[in-house]
This record gives structure tokens, C-alpha cells and sequence, in this order.
């Protein structure tokens, strides 16, 4: 017969760590962390932190079908039993020395039909009170309230009446109950209401639901309804009870009991099963028969009561708590979180928690937030140092490179890399590049002008021939290159030495264009590169000044920058073992200087020592020792290149370095490219590595030609690095840098978006001054200008009406606004209002009532207001605009 | 008052007592594999003259039809009269006597016949399919009455579309006095958790069927003072026993549910002749005295004779009650 029994399982109420496995006997087991020394022994694991330990087992109640676990704290372990023929018995576990649980154990309270119970609840205020919900009986009432501290009565039942009731007598059986309820009726499952504890709620046989309030029995609130298998209240919210029937679950208001709020979607197993958890609002949890998930509901953000014409919002999940096994029962822990233990079929037990969906926010400021049951995780990116701060995210990047004005060095343009911080190479580069064309290109102007300036309109083509050179050095060093013609050839002595040379070098206006794109020379087309050498040396770039002083064929100038960088401070002694080693270079073919040294040098850790000696140990025209050294920068590569290699080898080089440099999406191939189409395929790879639209953005508004600034990658990264900034609030920012675009790029200018108009005659009052090209100017005679000297206008230039007034200082608009009066302690705002002195003069208004004044006046009332300051005016102006409460994030 | 008209539709069948065996395989099928049938309502009642079988139409389908097998064309359908809570609780009288007045005599009177079945949890009336609508205007100023459909109750109203008279077409007719019959043996109603149904399963299967063999010879002696009669009844999962204090001793006593004041009740069998299906009036003549004299009775109609139980303090005043009753009749 047992085996027809599936356990159930029961939280103590009061303590956190006992529960109580029910089947045919009662056993009480105590959870703890698994492997603690408390439960090591006959420790049955439940998960891989907790284990439980049995601590007693009772089983006096046969033919169990119910318990209910007293509420209150003492005594502690009493326990009552509703038996399959309906006697409610009193039972403890374990050991109890209190007395009044002493006078309490084996009482039982017997039913005068007998019949199953199906379920207990005690009263949770009156703790005596003891309700039981038997099956029907044609006579009987099918719910009784027993008094469990009442005394047996003798004289309630005839002696000769007692013959079938045998063994009963013994003084502890209680036969009358304090209230019975519901006659001709079954009752499946009750609970007391938490509101009111003299209510009860009742699901019955006859396909209702009732409460009951026990002063005054013969009323009831009742309504038909088939889910009537188990009714439970949500501990959070009172008035909202689940309840249900084969697979479906009911939720019902209390307060609109007519019928159900709603009903979860039907399973096709019925329910064994249905609860609130105790410890989060709104989850309900079921259970299907011989199923192994656990189904839950989330009506946490179901609001109660929800009108008719809304589709409840319901989360719904499932869990499966132990991968295989069926799941006989489970019960919520009373006060853990989301944490539950459920029993199989064979009382394998396994204590699992139900993890909350993760809710996640990203702010724009790269700050990444979670929320996970009643934990609220923030993510900051680590504000380390070092190597950490190398793998800060771009977003991170992006944001403090503009806070450093990063990108607006129009006159040191290479500066830029500095205000990036200076630590990426491929900036650096980038900006390098950008500063020698912007010069190149600058020279060019320059010449153009003085050549126009000389030569005005008499020779058209020589302008053409110009200007063409003009956008070529936009074009890069790729397309300067094939355009190379009149190529010479030159055949040079060591410097500060007789010996001939037979390393060819090669010549031409483009070559030397390159060479200044590159940095090497500042102007052609004498190769001077010697200003250059000193920049490096000063910059301590030792390696890399030797190596361009040997490239220009003086190894003297080379040993001695060597010799210099050894004895410099922090200078590397070795640089001096490499000028000895340089000194020894002998052209011979044989000899064994150049043996060891074009096979050691590989060894030599420094990327430029290593090509000085393969150019040395090279034979001409072969030199991909030094061109295909990936460490060495671009720049030192193509400008050998252009030095050293003929017409032929010249553009396969640089046409497949190219291509490199665009597939791996290298800035220093911007150098190559320039800023043309080839240049944006580039940027292109670049920001699809690093997600960098600042760099893009500012990168291509250089292109001066303006054909790369209209290709619509490029308007997509400008347009996402100024939304980019309006996300981070930096406003003034995204000001700045649209008066910036606005400048390289006047297709850029917006159009005027805000025009006054008279209200008399309703012309623009700006409408005389629109021929002044820069919009803003045209409201400048309405004292908006700033210099309140100036002269003001306050009546429309068309009919002479006055200007609306400022609803604040009543004075008609263009009139200046006179100082606020300042309290001394705001001098902080007082400041802040002279930096707005511009602004302050404005027309604004509510797009909403149309009321409206000085700028500056607006701003001060709706710092302290919300209503419109018109005093018949009921208008939340400041409500209505929905940045109006942002901060900007940038200091204006 | 709130009447349900339940979700079964019953066949009443009669097995005659030298078919029983070709019958058992049916019947253990439907009273102890409830898995194994979606028989919802079950009744058997072995009275000395057969067995009478009340089941819905899918544990009918079970009944091979034989020779053997009585049924009575009609479809039978249960209403269970539901006292909402409030109910009299001055009242000491239970069953058939609370329900006498408000729903059998009118019935009565309004010539449609039922089919009494209480158990141990409550009263079912039967009343033929086609009745129904009379059945419902009649009761309907006394009662909610709710159908029952898929689990769902729904109410149910007049249709209003019947005249006062000659509603069933039947004529009036005075009530014939059937004859009584009260035999000495004591009853007990009893129940049981459906789940230990197997853990009596043999006692049950020899109470059931093997009950006449052994004591052939002695029962020719007591005939005239003790009768035959045992009642199982498995509805909605309910069980229901009614057996006399003999039976009773073959159960262990631990199992069987009964009152805590273990009550016996005494039999009142009516009708000498087979009663039939027809006659109306045989339940409301039982019940009516019984309810004004506020005696608590259960009735069990089986294929021939009706049976009312009485409280065993009670069958005294009972039986003067039908003798008077019998007098007042004839004279």
C-alpha cells in the first residue's frame, strides 16, 4: 500500500534549515553545507553545496494524507496528520520537552462520518484553530474547525453508541468541532485568508470556491468554477489566490471573485502541485504529474487588478531540478531566495535554486549593469594602469580622447596623436601622414597662389598643372608613384669616403614628393635630410635616425648617431658594438664582415639595426631584408622604397604593400592610400576592427577634395560618432566638432532650422539680414549678439509692431537682459551666467503654450519651476521637454 | 437549494443470479481496475432475486448482452440535490428524508418516476432522459439548477413551454400500496479510501459472488427473517458499501469508514411483485412519512423492489407508521 504513497515534502516553518519528507511515515531531515563535519555521516547530498542528515522518523500515522506543520514557534515540531478516514491527529518529531507539545502529541479529533481528509491548515493568527477539508458525506459537513487545546467530552457521545469506535476512548479524541462547514460537499483544499484570519477560503466539490467567514457561518461568497483541486494565496499579495484543476491554473482576485483574472496556459498532465514562492513576489511555481520540469510564472509585473482589455504579462519558464529523475513534490524554501527542494518518487532529494533572469543596461559611458534576483551588479572597466589601460575599450578610448579635444589640432595636425595619448603607433602614424600632406599640400597652395599671384590669368595650363599636384598628394603615395615619369638614376659616393658606390638610386619630382610625405625631407627636390636626423635624435629614436642616415649613404653621420645614442642618457651600450660593427663595412663580395653579418643580424632584437645591416649585406635592387621587415614603420619602408627601387619594382611594391595595409586595416597605410577611395576601403577595415568612428570621422574630414567626405561610409561614421557624443551628453562637444566639420566640409552646414516671424506681419525678422551667409549673424542686431552696446532692435524690420515680451522681465524681445539679481552666494551660477551671456539673449518659447522670453530668463525660472511663469498659465513647459531636465556631461 | 443534473448518462440493467458468471469478468474489471475503464459511475446490488447494476455508458459497454442481462431501455440521468452550505443544521434528518418533500413528492405528483440511489456520501435521483424537461420545470421555483458539462455548471432554466396539466402524458392514477417486507438483519453504510480497495479485494470478491454457496441449507430457514442484500457503489471515486452486520465482520475492521457512533440501520423492502419502471409515487409514499416524522432514511431502488434503511431505534415507529398508513389506504 505504501508504494501507492509519493512523498511530499514540508519546510519547517520556523526553522530554515528542517523540512519534513511525508509518505507513509513522517522524517525530519536537516540541511546543511555539504562536507561540513556537522553532516558528514549518512549525509545524503542534495546539490553540491548542501547535504541532509535524517534526524527522526515517525511513523505512528498510518494511512497518512495530509500534514500541516504547526505555525508557531513552540512548541516546534507538532505536527498534524489528516488520515485517510478522516481523524486529524497530533504528532511531533524528534524530541520536545515542552510540556504543553507533551499534552498535545496523540490527540486526535475524529470526524463523526468517517472519510478521507484531503487537507489541514492551521489558523495563522489563532495557532488552536485547526481547519480540516474531508471528502462528502451525504449527512456530514465536509470542513471542521477544531479547537486543538479543547477537552474531550464524554457526554457528547451515548455509550451504547461507541461500539465501532473501539480503541478511541482513551480521553485524547476530541469529536466536536468548534465550526463545520459546508454540508453535503467535499472539500479538496482550504486555506486561511491572510487579511482577515476568520476567513476561509474553501474549494469544494460542487465545483466552487467560497470563503467563509466564521462569524457568520451561514454567509458565504461563492463562485462556480471547476479549478477547485488546491487553492493557495500569494503570500505577497493577498487578494490574489491561485487555484486549480487537472492542468490548469486559475488566478483570482479576491476582489472581483466573480471570476478568474486570468488562467495559465493548460498543460496537458494534470497538476499535482501549485505555489507561490514565499520569497519573491508574483512567481508561482507548478507541477505536472510524472514530469521532471518545474514550470514557473512570473507575474511580477502583472498588475493587479488589470482591466479586461489587457493581455496579462506573464513570464513563463520551466526548470528541470534534477536532470532525469521525476519529481514527486517540491516545496519552496520559507526564506532562502527562489530556492526550493524537491523529492522524487523514491525520495531522492535535491536542493536547487531557481536563478532570476538576468535584466541587463549598458549606459553609454561603458558601464554595464545587471540585475539578478535582489542583486544589482555593476560592471566599470578597471581605471588600471599599464597594460590595462592599453585594453581599455574604444569606447572608453573614444570618450576621453574627445574630453582631450582630440582631432581639433588643425595647426600642429600631427599633435593629434599626442591628445589620443600618444601610445598607439598607428595613430601616430595616421596623424603624421595627415600633417605631412595638409603641409605638402599647404607648400602647394602656397605656391599656387604666389604662381596666380604673379601670373595672373595669363596661363591656364600651368594653374591646371598645379592644382592637379595639388590633389595628388591627397591621393598617396600609391597613386603619386605610378605617376611617376623622368626617372634618374644617380650612382652616389659613401659620404666622408671615396669609395664608389654601386648601390643606383633613383630620382624624380614624385619620388621626392613621397619622401616628403613620408616626413624624410620637408622640401624638394634636394635630399636633405639631415633636419630629420634631428628630430629623431632629439626624439632618442637612435636605431632609426642611423638607419636613415645610412640609407642616404653616409655611415659616418650613421656610427656617429649611433655613438651618440650609447653615451645618452639611458643610452644602450650595445649601439656601440653596432658602430664598431658598421665601421668594418667593406663592399667586398667575399669577405667575412659581410658573412657573419647578414647571417647575424637576424639575431639583432632591433628591428632598424637589423635592416641597416641587410641593406648593407644586400645586393642592389634586392632588398626585401629591409621592405618586408613588418616591424620597421611604413613610412622608413616606402621611403627606402622610393629610393631605392626602379620604376618596375617600385609600384609592385607599394601596390602590394597596399593591399596589405587595407586587409589588415593599418593606419599607416593611410600614408599609401592618402584619403581617396582607396583610403576609406582602408578606414573601412579599420573601424570594422576597432569600432574607432572618432578617428574615421576626423581622419576623412581632411580629405580637402572633398570626393571621400560624400562616400556614405564616411557620412555613416560621422553621423555615428555625433550621436556617439549626444549619447554621452557631450553636447557642446558635438557642437564643436559640427563647427569644426563645418569648416573642412561646407556641404556640412545645416540649413537654418529656427526662423521668427512677426506676429503682426509675419515676415522673418531675420528675413533683412538673410543675405549675410552665416545664419547665426541674422539675429545678431536683436542683441543676441552679446555686446549689449550694440545697437537693439525690439520692433520687426517689416512693420515696425514691437517684438513679443519676455514673459519674465515683461520687456519686448531684443532687448537685452539686464544682470539677474545674484544673491553673493551664487557666485558659481554668476559665472556660469556670463559664459551663457550670449545665449541668455535668445527668443525661446513653449512649443506647447507659446509662452516664452530671454533665454537666459527661461532658464533661471525653470531651474525652480515646472509651470509656465505666465500666471494664468497652467503649462508644465519644463515637463514637456524631455531633455530639458539632461545635464550636458562636458564642461561648457 | 442548488440541484445538479450530473454529467452521466445511466443504463439500470439487471443481472439474473444464474448469469452472474458470465458476468464477473465485467464487474471485477469496473470495481477494482478503475485505470482500466473511464467508467465514472458504478453501482452493483445483490438482492436474493438478482443483481441490479447501475453503471454510465461506458462501463455498459462492458455488459456483453445475454439472456442473462435485464436492461431498461431508458437513459437514466442523477440529480444530486446540494444544500449550499446553510443548511438546516436543526434538522437530524439525513438523506432521502431532507430531499421527500422538496423534490420526490413533487415529482411524484407530476407522475415522473425515479430511480433512488444513496450512498454513504450523498442521494442520487434518477430520472428517465426524457423527463428532464419535467422534471426541471417542476423543480425549478424550488431550485438553482445547474447542468454539468465538461467539468463546468452551467445554470439551466424553465423552458417554460409546458402547461400545468397533462405534462407527462400519463394519467393520474392513485398510488397502489405495495406490500413491506422488514427483515431482522442489521445494516451498516460504510466507505472506503479508494486506494485500499485492493487490500479487500478478496473479501469484497467473496461477499459479492460466492455469498449463497456455503450456507445454501441454513438460508432456507432464515429467509423469512434475514435477506440478502449488499450494495458497492464506485461514483466519481467515491466508494460506498451497504452490507449487513454479517458481512461486515469479513472486512478488517480498520479500513471501512463509518460513522464515529456507529450506527446500524433496518430495512424496509416495499413491493411483493416486481415494481417496474413505471409506476411513480412508490418513493414518495416511503419518504413522506419518514420526513414528517423527521426519521432519517436511505433508499436504494434496485431492478425490482425499492429499499429504505431506517435508523434501527427507529423501525418501531416506522412500522406502526406503515401500518397505518396501509390502513388509511384500503379504508
Amino acid at each position: 500500500m505504501s508504494s501507492g504513497y509519493k512523498p511530499d515534502i514540508l519546510w519547517s516553518p520556523h526553522h530554515a534549515d528542517r523540512y519534513v519528507i511525508c509518505d507513509n511515515e513522517l522524517s525530519l531531515y536537516r540541511i546543511g553545507p555539504a562536507g561540513s563535519s556537522e553532516t558528514k555521516a549518512g549525509a545524503l547530498p542534495l546539490s553540491e553545496e548542501t547535504a541532509a542528515t535524517l534526524l527522526a522518523i515517525n511513523s505512528d500515522t498510518p494511512y497518512m494524507k495530509c500534514v500541516a506543520w504547526y505555525p508557531k514557534h513552540e512548541p516546534e515540531c507538532l505536527l498534524a496528520v489528516g488520515q485517510a478516514n478522516g481523524r486529524v491527529v497530533l504528532t511531533s518529531l524528534g524530541q520536545s520537552h515542552n510540556s504543553k507539545c507533551k499534552e498535545l502529541m496523540g490527540k486526535e479529533f475524529v470526524p463523526k462520518h468517517a472519510r478521507q481528509c484531503n487537507t489541514l491548515a492551521w489558523n495563522p493568527v489563532d495557532s488552536n484553530w485547526l481547519a480540516a477539508g474531508l471528502d462528502k458525506h451525504r449527512a456530514d459537513f465536509s470542513v471542521l474547525i477544531w479547537d486543538i487545546s479543547s477537552k474531550f467530552s464524554p457526554e457528547a457521545v451515548p455509550a451504547e453508541k461507541v461500539r465501532m469506535s473501539g480503541d478511541a476512548d482513551s480521553g485524547l479524541v476530541v469529536t466536536k468541532p468548534l465550526y463545520e462547514l459546508g454540508q453535503n460537499d467535499a472539500c479538496l483544499s482550504l486555506c486561511w485568508l491572510p487579511r482577515d484570519h476568520q476567513k476561509l477560503l474553501l474549494a469544494g466539490m460542487h465545483r466552487n470556491l467560497a470563503i467563509f467567514d466564521l462569524r457568520n457561518t451561514s454567509q458565504k461568497t461563492f463562485v462556480n468554477t471547476k479549478a477547485i483541486q488546491g487553492v493557495t494565496v500569494d503570500p505577497h499579495f493577498q487578494d490574489r489566490v491561485a487555484s486549480f484543476f487537472e492542468g490548469q491554473v486559475a488566478i483570482w482576485d479576491l476582489r472581483k471573485f466573480e471570476k478568474p483574472v486570468f488562467t495559465l496556459t493548460e498543460q496537458p498532465k494534470p497538476l499535482t502541485k501549485v505555489a507561490w514562492c514565499p520569497t519573491r513576489m508574483g512567481l508561482l511555481a507548478t507541477l505536472t504529474r510524472d514530469s521532471n520540469i518545474i514550470r514557473l510564472y512570473d507575474m511580477q509585473h502583472t498588475p493587479m487588478p488589470f482591466g479586461d482589455e489587457v493581455e496579462p504579462t506573464i513570464i513563463e519558464r520551466s526548470v528541470q531540478p534534477c536532470s532525469e529523475s521525476i519529481i514527486s513534490s517540491f516545496a519552496w524554501h520559507p526564506s532562502a531566495q527562489n530556492r526550493m527542494v524537491v523529492v522524487s518518487p523514491n525520495r531522492i532529494m535535491n536542493d536547487f535554486t531557481v536563478f532570476e533572469r538576468i535584466s541587463l543596461a549598458w549606459s553609454s559611458t561603458t558601464s554595464l549593469m545587471w540585475a539578478c534576483g535582489r542583486h544589482l551588479y555593476e560592471c566599470a572597466e578597471d581605471a588600471g594602469q599599464g597594460a590595462a589601460a592599453a585594453e581599455k575599450d574604444i569606447a572608453t578610448k573614444m570618450r576621453e580622447r574627445a574630453q582631450s579635444r582630440y582631432g581639433h589640432d588643425t595647426v600642429q595636425v600631427w599633435r593629434n596623436h599626442v591628445l589620443a595619448g600618444g601610445d598607439d603607433p598607428q595613430l601616430r602614424s595616421l596623424w603624421y601622414t595627415l600633417h605631412y600632406i595638409l603641409q605638402c599640400s599647404a607648400v602647394a597652395l602656397q605656391g599656387t597662389s604666389e604662381f596666380l599671384l604673379m601670373k595672373q590669368y595669363t596661363e591656364n595650363v600651368e594653374q591646371k598643372q598645379q592644382s592637379n599636384k595639388q590633389s595628388l598628394i591627397y591621393s598617396g603615395i600609391k597613386n603619386i608613384v605610378k605617376s611617376s615619369s623622368g626617372t634618374t638614376e644617380t650612382r652616389r659616393c659613401w659620404s666622408g669616403s671615396d669609395r664608389q658606390t654601386d648601390v643606383p638610386r633613383y630620382h624624380s619630382e614624385e619620388r621626392s614628393l613621397a619622401l616628403q610625405l613620408c616626413g624624410w625631407i620637408s622640401r624638394g627636390p634636394d635630399i636633405d635630410v639631415e633636419p630629420f636626423l634631428k628630430s629623431l635624435e632629439q626624439e632618442g629614436e637612435w636605431e632609426r635616425a642611423a638607419a636613415v642616415a645610412l640609407f642616404n649613404l653616409d655611415i659616418r653621420r650613421a656610427i656617429q648617431i649611433l655613438h651618440k645614442g650609447a653615451s645618452s642618457e639611458k643610452g644602450d651600450l650595445n649601439l656601440n658594438v653596432v658602430a664598431m660593427a658598421l665601421s668594418g663595412y667593406t663592399d667586398e663580395k667575399n669577405s667575412l664582415w659581410r658573412e657573419m653579418c647578414s647571417s647575424l643580424r637576424l639575431q639583432l632584437k632591433k628591428p632598424y639595426l637589423c635592416i641597416m645591416f641587410a641593406f648593407l649585406t644586400s645586393e642592389p635592387g634586392a632588398y626585401d631584408g629591409v621592405l618586408y621587415e613588418s616591424r620597421v614603420a611604413v613610412r622608413d619602408r616606402v621611403a627606402f622604397a622610393c629610393m631605392f627601387l626602379n620604376d618596375a619594382q617600385l609600384p609592385r611594391f607599394i601596390e602590394k604593400l597596399t593591399n596589405e595595409m587595407k586587409e589588415a586595416g593599418n593606419l599607416e597605410g593611410i600614408l599609401l592610400t592618402g584619403l581617396t577611395k582607396d583610403g576609406v576601403d582602408l578606414m573601412e577595415s579599420y573601424v570594422d576592427r576597432t569600432g574607432d568612428v572618432q578617428t574615421a570621422s576626423f581622419c576623412m574630414l581632411k580629405g580637402s577634395p572633398g570626393e571621400v567626405l560624400k562616400d556614405p561610409r564616411v557620412q555613416c561614421w560621422i553621423e555615428n560618432y555625433r550621436n556617439l557624443l549626444d549619447a554621452w551628453r557631450f553636447w557642446h562637444k558635438r557642437a564643436e566638432f559640427d563647427i569644426h566639420r563645418s569648416k573642412l566640409d561646407p556641404s556640412s552646414k545645416p540649413l537654418a532650422q529656427v526662423f521668427v516671424s512677426c506676429n503682426f506681419c509675419g515676415k522673418s525678422i531675420s528675413y533683412s539680414c538673410s543675405a549675410i551667409p552665416h545664419q547665426g549673424r541674422g539675429f545678431s542686431q536683436y542683441g543676441v549678439s552679446g555686446s549689449p552696446t550694440k545697437s537693439k532692435v525690439t520692433s520687426c524690420p517689416g512693420c515696425r509692431k514691437p517684438l513679443p515680451r519676455c514673459a519674465l522681465c515683461l520687456m519686448n524681445m531684443g532687448t537685452p537682459v539686464s544682470s539677474c539679481p545674484a544673491k553673493a552666494d551664487e557666485k558659481a551660477d554668476l559665472t556660469r551666467d556670463k559664459k551663457l551671456a550670449q545665449f541668455n539673449n535668445w527668443f525661446t518659447w513653449c512649443h506647447n503654450c507659446r509662452h516664452g522670453g530671454h533665454a537666459g530668463h527661461m532658464l533661471s525660472w525653470f531651474r525652480d519651476h515646472s509651470e509656465c511663469p505666465v500666471s494664468a498659465c497652467t503649462c508644465k513647459c519644463m515637463q514637456l521637454d524631455t531633455t530639458g531636465n539632461l545635464v550636458p556631461c562636458d564642461s561648457v | 437549494m442548488d440541484l445538479h443534473i450530473l454529467d452521466h448518462k445511466l443504463r439500470v440493467t439487471c443481472i439474473s443470479k444464474s448469469g452472474l458468471e458470465h458476468y464477473t469478468h465485467p464487474l471485477i474489471k469496473l470495481i477494482f481496475l478503475r485505470n482500466r475503464t473511464r467508467c465514472k459511475f458504478f453501482s452493483l446490488t445483490e438482492t436474493p432475486e438478482n443483481y441490479t447494476v447501475v453503471l454510465d455508458e461506458e462501463g455498459f459497454k462492458e455488459l456483453q448482452p445475454s439472456e442473462h442481462l435485464q436492461v431498461e431501455g431508458s437513459t437514466w440521468l442523477p440529480l444530486n440535490v446540494v444544500s449550499n452550505g446553510n443548511a438546516s443544521s436543526s434538522s437530524q434528518a439525513v438523506g432521502v428524508t431532507k430531499i421527500a418533500k422538496s423534490v420526490i413528492a413533487p415529482l411524484a405528483e407530476q407522475h415522473v418516476s425515479v430511480f433512488m440511489l444513496s450512498t454513504y456520501q450523498t442521494d442520487f435521483i434518477l430520472v428517465r432522459e426524457k423527463d428532464l424537461s419535467v422534471v426541471v420545470d417542476t423543480l425549478v421555483e424550488e431550485f438553482n439548477i445547474f447542468r454539468e458539462e465538461g467539468g463546468e455548471s452551467v445554470p439551466v432554466h424553465s423552458q417554460d413551454a409546458c402547461n400545468g396539466l397533462q405534462r407527462n402524458g400519463r394519467e393520474v392514477s392513485h398510488a397502489t400500496v405495495h406490500p413491506v417486507l422488514i427483515p431482522e438483519n442489521h445494516f451498516c453504510v460504510m466507505s472506503l479510501d479508494p486506494d485500499t480497495l485492493p487490500a479487500i479485494a478478496t473479501t469484497l470478491i467473496d461477499v459479492l459472488f460466492y455469498s449463497n454457496s456455503p450456507k445454501e441449507g441454513a438460508s432456507v430457514d432464515q429467509d423469512m427473517e434475514c435477506i440478502k442484500f449488499f450494495s458497492f457503489s464506485l461514483i466519481d471515486g467515491y466508494v460506498s458499501l451497504v452490507m449487513d452486520t454479517e458481512a461486515q465482520r469479513q472486512f478488517p475492521a480498520d479500513l471501512l469508514f463509518t460513522s464515529s457512533s456507529g450506527e446500524l440501520w433496518r430495512m424496509v423492502r416495499i413491493g411483493g411483485q416486481p415494481l417496474g419502471f413505471d409506476e411513480c409515487g412508490i418513493v414518495a409514499q416511503i419518504s413522506q412519512p419518514l420526513a414528517d416524522s423527521d426519521i432519517s432514511a436511505y433508499y436504494i431502488s434496485t431492478f425490482s423492489f425499492d429499499h429504505a434503511l431506517v435508523p434501527e431505534e427507529d423501525i418501531v415507529s416506522v412500522t406502526e407508521m406503515l401500518q397505518a398508513q396501509r390502513k388509511d389506504m384500503s379504508g
